[in-house]
Formats: structure tokens, C-alpha cells, sequence
């Protein structure tokens, strides 16, 4: 039965699924880009941490480091953005994603392979659990509240504009070029949230948490509440993560368990997206 | 001449799942992100009726074919009809959702583990310095007449007239009395069928793994996109041009030292995604121009 510890597990869980899903909110919501790249940034974030981190660099460091290499591959999504079409854009994102993440497994001297990097230290003052609970629910709170201003401010409106009718916005002096880079860097930094945490949390960087199945959960998290903007996707990523995490208690065997969980979030995203296929991609207002 | 003979091999593989592709984009103008689900459920059957229930590999075959083509029309109808007139990026996610599902399926059915269709050994040939086995020598001809085959029915027959008439336009052939409703439902099922085929491709050459599904439908979409989108024969070249990057990134000598084979198809993606930076509407492709 559920207890104390699955309540704190519960509370780290959806306060790091907030702070990745909340800006593909503002990318996948608001601006109907079909940006599939959030676990490659993720990716490369979470072990630019760690790397510098379990070779003396000190957690600072780590999170700079995380950071920097995020916004240089949120700056290349960007670029892609700009030079393809949306759909050639999804799937080169993909592409990317599974590039970076073969280079992991495969450079096992530098990231350790499949194996990943394990027995990963706390950061000072997040050794016990309730701690942990506290903070990451915090730093998740400030992060949502910070993104609900921005969605409901310039950018947000900006970005629907651009969603609903390009050439008109950039008609209207909307730079596309400058709303996208915003949008993309605002998500890095929310993979560098998520992934400082997470880790440390397990104490272990494990690219089987990297894959593109976990993009799958955000995609679905961001149709499934894309109706109510911020709060919306937030209600959402909330009651998912709970039913994702309280499926292990269903009496099946482990090994079922797994291709359970595949076939539950694909219905689920199968039904959000038929019923939320007029806001999902609405048709451009001719008059 | 080995990296000339692996070249073909895998090229094979990539150009009957890109022609599939190709054909529904160019005539839906859909992208369909479950088409690898479809290989490993052709893949998988035949597995299942050849090894488990002993029948004739034809049967097999044959057997793996058929659900290949209708898991292909159930996914159509349950997948893509209902969005795919509403926006055709919908489907993207749609058939994201159908990947999920069929991947959970199968890894319940089949488990996960590596199966084979043929466990016996394979009897080798040599072409001059390169090895070749005679099941790979029978897929890449099998592949040529298959490409052929999509040819002349594009070319010389009246199906073919009307999906290249869709292609160029659609509504104007719709205009001329093309129920494309009907059109639609039968490329996607073809596109599906081919996937399937190209999944008993690998299960016969290698090995098939419940992991693979996603991993040969971004190889397949990289090769419809570099190839520019739609265009068929494009993106048959462009199979057997991937193919031939990730031969000659791990078969030869870079600096003093072979590269990983786990590398392969990271070299060919990045190589991918910097060609469409140069050239974003792919090899073959062509700017349209709006008035």
C-alpha cells in the first residue's frame, strides 16, 4: 500500500515532470511547433551536469555547464525551425534525439554506456527525502508561476499569433526567429531544472529515463491539457504522473507491467488528441 | 566490395520502407510515425508461423503480409481518417499515440527477445573479395523487382495514373471523378503491406527486437526528407545513399582507427540533418513558388 516515502516520491516526481513540461506547454501548446526534442536536450543536459559534477567540478559547475550545453542544442532546434518544414522539423528533432543518445550508449569510457553514472551524491541540505519534496516542489511553483506570466504576456500572445497565421504575424512585426529562440531556451532551462534534480534523486543517470518514450508522456501531458493553457497542462502532467506511477500497484506481473503502461498512455494520448483535435492544430481563420 | 554488398543489403531494407513512405506522403501528405510497428508486426508474424507453428516459410511469409496490411487498415481507420482532413500534422501525433499501443502489444505477444525467422544456417557465396549469404542475395533481387514493380504500376497502370494525378493535385483529380477516399485507404494499406515486407527482410537477414519499430521509422522518414518529400525515387536513393554513409562510417579507417558500429546510424542522421540545413527541401526536392 501507498505510504509516507510514495507520497514524497509522488511530490519529486511531478514537481520534475512540471519544470521539463510546463515550457513544451508554451512550445507544443501555445505555439503548435512540433519540437520533439526536449529528451535530447534533457539528454545532453543531464549529463553535462553530471559528468562535471562526478569529475570534482562541484554542483555549480555541473549546473553551468548543463545549461550552456542545453542552449547551445536549443539554439541549433532553432535553427532547424527556421530552415524546415514543420513536419520535416518533428522528425529531424527525433532524429536528433536518438543521434545523441546512440553517442551515449556508444562512448562508454566518457557517460559509462547503458550502465549510465551512478552513485550520484546529494547536493548539501536535499539528504533527506522531505527536504528534497520541499525544495523541488518550491523551485517547481516559482518555475510554473514565472511561466504562467510569460504564457499569459507579449510572448504567449506572440506565439499564438504566429501558431494561428504566420505571415500575418510577421506582417505585425512578430519576429519568428525571436519568439521561437525564446520559447526553445525557456524549455532548456527547464530540462536543466528537471535533470539537476532528478538524478540526484535516484542517485543515478540512466539513459533508459532519456528515451523517447518519456517525450511520448510529455506529448501527451500537453495535448491531454492543452485546453487550459499553463494550469491546464499543469492539472495534467499532475494527474498523469499519478496514474503513471500508481499503475505498479496493479496486480499484474512485472514483466507486463511495462507493455501495460505502453498501451494505457497510448490510448490515453489516441483519445486526447481526438478530442482536442480542433484546438491541437485548429484550422487558420479566413476572415 | 564487401561496403559496396552491405551497402545493398541494408539499402534494400531502407528503400522499401522510404517507397511506402514516399507514396503516402505524396498522396495523403501525412506523416505516419507507426509504419516501423507495421515491419515488426509483419516481421513477428512470420516469425510466429514459421518457427513456433513449423509452417512453410511461404505460408509465413505470406501470413505476415496479410497482418501486415490489415493492421495497416485498422491503424488507417482508427489512426489517421478520423484527423488527417482536419490538419495533416495531426497525424503525426496520432500515429505517435498508435506507435505506443502496437510497441505495448507486441512486447506483451512476442516478449522481448531477439527472434529470428530463419535459425538455420545461412549458406554463404562469395562475389569476388566479399562474403554474401544466399537469403541476401534473394532480397536485394527481390527488392529490385518489388521497386519495378511500384514503377510500372505508377507508370502503366490506371491506379498508377490516379495516384500520380493525386499527387500532382488533388483536388483537380478529385474534379475528374478520383474518389480519393478510397485512394488514401489503399496507399496507406500498401505503404503498410511494404513496411511489413521489409520487416520479414530483417527478420530473415538479422534478428527482430520489440525496440526496433521507432528506430527504423526516423531512418526511413530521414531518408524520405533528404530524398524531398513525396518524391519517390528520391527517396529510394537516398535509402541506398544512408545506408552507404553508415557502411563507410564504421568500415573504414577515420584517423588511424575504425569508428563503434553502434555509431552507424548517428553518422548517417547527423549527416542528414546538416544536408537538409544546406539544402532544406532535401536532394531532389523542388521550392514551390506561391503567387
Amino acid at each position: 500500500m501507498p505510504d509516507m516515502n510514495f507520497f514524497l516520491h509522488l511530490v519529486i516526481s511531478i514537481s520534475v515532470v512540471l519544470m521539463n513540461g510546463l515550457p513544451y506547454g508554451l512550445i507544443l501548446g501555445r505555439g503548435k511547433i512540433l519540437h520533439f526534442g526536449i529528451m535530447g536536450t534533457s539528454l545532453v543536459s543531464t549529463y553535462g551536469i553530471f559528468l562535471v559534477l562526478m569529475n570534482g567540478g562541484g554542483y555549480f559547475l555541473g549546473f553551468i555547464a548543463g545549461l550552456g550545453i542545453a542552449i547551445l542544442l536549443a539554439l541549433v532546434f532553432s535553427w532547424l525551425a527556421f530552415r524546415l518544414d514543420s513536419d520535416s522539423f518533428g522528425i529531424l528533432t527525433i532524429a536528433l534525439h536518438l543521434a545523441l543518445l546512440a553517442v551515449v550508449l556508444n562512448w562508454i569510457d566518457l557517460t559509462g554506456g547503458a550502465m549510465g553514472i551512478a552513485h550520484i551524491p546529494r547536493a548539501p541540505g536535499l539528504g533527506d527525502p522531505r527536504y528534497f519534496a520541499l525544495v523541488t516542489s518550491t523551485v517547481a511553483l516559482i518555475w510554473g508561476f514565472f511561466l504562467w506570466k510569460i504564457d499569459r504576456g507579449p510572448l504567449g500572445r506572440r506565439l499564438t499569433a504566429l501558431a494561428e497565421n504566420p505571415s500575418h504575424a510577421r506582417s505585425l512585426g512578430i519576429s519568428r526567429e525571436k519568439v521561437y529562440t525564446t520559447v526553445f531556451v525557456l524549455s532548456a532551462v527547464g530540462s536543466v531544472l528537471a535533470n539537476l534534480f532528478y538524478p540526484q534523486y535516484i542517485g543515478l543517470v540512466h539513459p533508459s529515463d532519456l528515451t523517447f518514450y518519456f517525450m511520448i508522456m510529455y506529448i501527451m501531458f500537453i495535448v491531454a491539457g492543452m485546453g487550459g493553457g499553463i494550469p491546464g497542462v499543469a492539472l495534467s502532467c499532475i494527474l498523469l504522473t499519478i496514474l503513471k506511477e500508481a499503475i505498479r500497484f496493479l496486480p499484474f506481473p512485472s514483466g507486463a507491467l511495462g507493455p501495460l503502461r505502453l498501451i494505457v498512455f497510448g490510448m490515453i494520448l489516441l483519445v486526447a488528441v481526438y478530442l482536442r483535435r480542433e484546438k491541437l492544430f485548429p484550422v487558420p481563420r479566413t476572415v | 566490395m564487401q561496403l559496396l554488398v552491405n551497402t545493398l543489403i541494408a539499402g534494400s531494407f531502407a528503400a522499401i520502407m522510404a517507397t511506402g513512405l514516399a507514396l503516402v506522403y505524396g498522396v495523403l501528405r501525412v506523416f505516419n510515425l507507426a509504419l516501423g510497428q507495421f515491419a515488426l508486426v509483419g516481421g513477428y508474424v512470420t516469425w510466429w508461423l514459421v518457427q513456433p507453428l513449423g509452417l512453410p516459410l511461404p505460408v509465413g511469409i505470406l501470413g505476415g503480409i496479410v497482418c501486415g496490411a490489415l493492421v495497416s487498415w485498422l491503424s488507417f481507420e482508427i489512426a489517421v481518417r478520423p484527423f488527417y482532413k482536419r490538419h495533416p500534422l495531426l497525424p503525426l501525433v496520432s500515429t505517435i499515440a498508435l506507435s505506443q499501443i502496437l510497441d505495448g502489444l507486441i512486447q506483451l505477444i512476442f516478449k522481448e527477445q531477439t527472434r529470428s525467422i530463419l535459425i538455420r544456417a545461412k549458406e554463404m557465396v562469395h562475389l569476388g573479395s566479399a562474403v554474401i549469404s544466399m537469403e541476401q542475395i534473394k532480397l536485394i533481387i527481390f527488392t529490385v523487382v518489388l521497386l519495378s514493380a511500384t514503377a510500372w504500376i505508377l507508370h502503366s497502370t490506371s491506379i498508377g495514373r490516379r495516384i500520380r494525378a493525386t499527387v500532382a493535385h488533388s483536388q483537380a483529380a478529385e474534379s475528374l471523378g478520383i474518389s480519393s477516399a478510397l485512394l488514401h485507404r489503399l496507399v496507406f494499406i500498401i505503404s503498410g503491406t511494404l513496411a511489413a515486407i521489409a520487416g520479414i527482410y530483417v527478420g530473415i537477414d538479422q534478428n527482430l527486437t520489440p525496440v526496433l519499430g521507432f528506430t527504423i521509422t526516423i531512418k526511413a522518414y530521414a531518408a524520405l526528407i533528404a530524398g524531398g518529400k513525396g518524391n519517390i525515387w528520391g527517396a529510394v536513393i537516398a535509402s541506398y545513399f544512408i545506408a552507404a554513409i553508415e557502411q563507410l562510417a564504421v568500415g573504414i579507417k577515420w584517423f588511424g582507427y575504425y569508428l563503434p558500429a553502434g555509431y552507424q546510424g548517428s553518422v548517417a542522421l547527423m549527416l542528414i540533418i546538416v544536408l537538409l540545413l544546406i539544402k532544406p527541401t532535401g536532394l531532389f526536392g523542388r521550392t514551390s513558388r506561391f503567387a
